[in-house]
Formats: structure tokens, sequence, C-alpha cells
């Protein structure tokens, strides 16, 4: 996934998830039966993970342009200077 | 999420910590039912009283059990416990309490019923003091939830007096 495909991923599970539980909660409790309450949220979970645990193609539609490695070679990397550069001390006369 | 396993982690917790969040909120909601329950019990007769080898009197009595605990039930409710006890008060303790009979109600269909009983557990005291004594019958209940708070109450049904004498 990229990283806008992981970000719409984890607000989506967010949302879905609470989302499921309050209507679980509210079927529930307008029905009376306890037992539906758990299978509706339990069944949203599943249906929540299996929308945005995998690395569906859809949350890749905004991919990372790594460098051409073409264009890499003609720009080398700067060499790190191991020793430190000595402090010119400005002497005014 | 940076992988599969990341985002499948983070999903699972705030599954759990919803369902949490779920459960409390059903048992929070109980406390806003006001059951309203009828029960009426009474000894018939007392089948047997005597005083045992070990000094200690013992009572054997019928009771006519009636009860509607309907309103106790909730959609959060597993089960209901009652239980049937005998109060009552000796020079050695201010109060004694002896259960006397208890059964579980599995559902709303099974909370209203009438039954006449010997008492499954005997009532036997702590010394010889139950001649002539007063008790009173308590019925007492605990609304057992599915999840979260479990409620008991008891209510005062009717009282008896045991004889003067051993039969």
């Amino acid at each position: 996934m990229d990283w806008e495909g992981q970000k719409r991923s984890e607000i989506f599970m967010l949302i879905s998830l609470v989302v499921f539980g309050v209507v679980a909660f509210g079927v529930g409790y307008a029905i009376g039966s306890f037992q539906i309450m758990m299978l509706i949220y339990g069944s949203g979970v599943v249906l929540t993970a299996l929308i945005t645990v995998p690395n569906w193609p859809f949350f890749n539609r905004h991919p990372l342009k790594w460098l051409d490695p073409s264009e890499a070679d003609r720009h080398p990397k700067p060499q790190v200077n191991t020793a430190a550069p000595k402090k010119k001390a400005s002497k005014q006369k | 999420m940076h992988s599969f396993m990341h985002r499948l982690n983070n999903l699972v917790t705030f599954a759990a910590v919803l369902l949490a969040v779920l459960c409390a909120a059903a048992s929070f909601l109980d406390a806003f039912n006001s059951p309203s329950v009828h029960a009426h019990a009474e000894v018939i007769k007392i089948n047997r009283f005597r005083k045992q080898l070990s000094g200690n009197d013992e009572a054997s009595l019928t009771l006519n059990i009636s009860m509607d605990l309907r309103s106790l039930f909730t959609w959060n409710t597993k089960q209901v416990f009652i239980f049937l006890a005998a109060e009552y008060e000796t020079s050695k303790n201010s109060l004694n309490q002896i259960s006397l009979w208890d059964h579980i109600v599995p559902d709303k269909d099974h909370a209203e019923f009438q039954a006449q009983v010997a008492n499954k557990y005997p009532l036997i005291d702590q010394g010889s003091n139950l001649r002539g004594k007063k008790f009173e019958l308590v019925l007492h209940w605990h609304v057992m939830p599915r999840t979260g708070r479990m409620i008991q109450d008891k209510m005062a049904v009717s009282s008896f007096y045991l004889p003067e004498a051993y039969t």
C-alpha cells in the first residue's frame, strides 16, 4: 500500500467498525436479542478486516515515484567528510 | 499502516475495545429497568420439628410458592437465581438466614409459576432456639446478566411460627 492508501485504509477501518458497533447495538436493543447484536458486530469485524487489511490494488492508486536508476547515477551522492573541518578564525586587523 | 500484520493488529485491538464499549453500554441500560415482582410463599405444613443428637434444632416444612418474575428479564439477562430464606433472631445472632429452597429461572417463559414443595435444604439452627420462634420468609433474587453488573434484591413474603414443642 502507498501512503495515501494506508491513510484511507485506517480511516475506513475506524469508521466501519464504529458504524457496525452502533448498528449492532441499536438493532439488538430494539429487537431485544443480545445474540443478534453479537452476530451483526462479529460479521462487521470480519467484513472490515477483509476490506482494510489485505493489500488490495485500490489502495495503491497513488504509487510513490521512486527515482529512475539511470537518473540517480548522474547525480552521485555527496561524500561525507570524516574529519571535521577546521574553523577559520577571521582575523581582523 | 505499514504492513499486513500492522493493520491486522490495529483492527483487532480496536474491535476488542469497541466490543467492551458495547457490553458496558448494554449493562448500563439495565439500570433503567424498574421491575415489579409479585411473589407469595407460605408454610402450609410443618412436617417435622425435632432436636438432633448434636443438640441442634431441625425443622422440615412444606411450602407453597407462587411468583411472577417476568419484569426482571431484559435483553441482557442470562438467568435469574432465586432462593427463599427463613430469617429469625436468636440471643446469639441478631440475624440468622437459612436458605430453604432455590431455583434457576432460565428465561422469561419460565418466570411465572406456582409450586408446592418441601424445603430443599433443612432448617437447622445453631443451637436449640427454635421452639415458638417467629420466622420471616424472604424471597431473594439475583439477576445474572450476559455482560456486566449483577443486580440483586429481595422481598419479604410472609411469616410463620414454629410450635412451642417438638412434633
